[in-house]
């Protein structure tokens, strides 16, 4: 699982991580650390570009949870953006799309900080 | 029929060696990525579970998993000597809840029940055994 961060002019204030690769047991490890630590560092808004993940687990699911459960209260939120079809599945099966806010890319991710 | 089985320990470097067990078997019966997919989320959820939260003990155990394709049909048979669990008991987590009510367990089972057609437990002898099958297209 490989993590990059990137920010925008476009969208201030707002850190996108692009994941790639698994979000299994070993992935998720490296995610939820990185997460904790931004969280930390004081970053309230969040988009987590989804389309290189092709695999989530529970334990995946559930550091996503995690991160949410821990910044929604700090005033801060989430977005999740271009999952897979089947990672889409799982999201679904997990009652994300309630939970979460899902927008298909960046662009629209970026929109749903506003 | 075609039916292969594998024998994992009870230790998280095993996971991987559990998926591509599962992907050897998917090659070998030229099954959809969807379906491998399926497998290999499936024994992610399961032989995780178990050992996890399967034993009391620092020994090793083995796990045995079985895939089996029948016609249109997949079975996935995991076997397991832990202590006496029955993984479909959990209540389903309510999808309702606003996020900060939401448990962060019950998801893992949750999927599995999911994604199968149908999921059985039976307590042999010493052993769990969960028996999950699901109709599959074939390639």
């Amino acid at each position: 699982m490989d993590v990059f961060q990137s920010t925008s002019a476009a969208a201030p204030g707002v850190l996108t991580l692009t994941l790639k690769g698994r979000l299994d047991a070993d992935g998720t490890d490296k995610v939820a650390g990185l997460l904790a630590g931004y969280i930390d560092r004081g970053e309230r808004r969040l988009v987590l570009d989804l389309s290189a993940v092709d695999y989530v687990s529970s334990v995946g699911l559930r550091a996503l949870m995690l991160a949410a459960k821990r910044l929604v209260p700090l005033g801060g939120r989430i977005v999740l953006c271009g999952p897979q079809a089947q990672v889409r599945q799982l999201l679904d099966i997990a009652g994300f799309t309630s939970m979460f806010s899902i927008a298909a890319n960046r662009d629209e991710a970026a929109e749903r900080m506003l | 029929m075609s039916s292969v089985s594998g024998l994992f320990a009870n230790q998280r470097t095993e996971l991987e060696r559990v998926v591509e067990f599962a992907e050897r078997f998917g090659e070998e019966h030229q099954l959809p990525a969807e379906v491998v997919m399926t497998i290999h989320l499936v024994l992610d959820e399961v032989v995780a579970n178990v050992i996890n939260y399967g034993y009391d003990d620092t020994a090793e155990h083995q796990i045995r998993v079985t895939l089996t394709v029948d016609g249109s049909e997949l079975g996935i048979r995991v076997e397991d000597d832990g202590r006496a669990f029955d993984p479909l008991q959990a209540p389903p987590p309510d999808l309702n809840l606003p996020l900060e009510e939401r448990p962060v367990g019950g998801l893992g089972i949750h999927i599995v029940r999911s994604v199968m057609d149908a999921v059985e437990y039976q307590r042999q002898g010493d052993r769990n055994v969960l028996i999950m099958t699901k109709t599959i297209g074939r390639n």
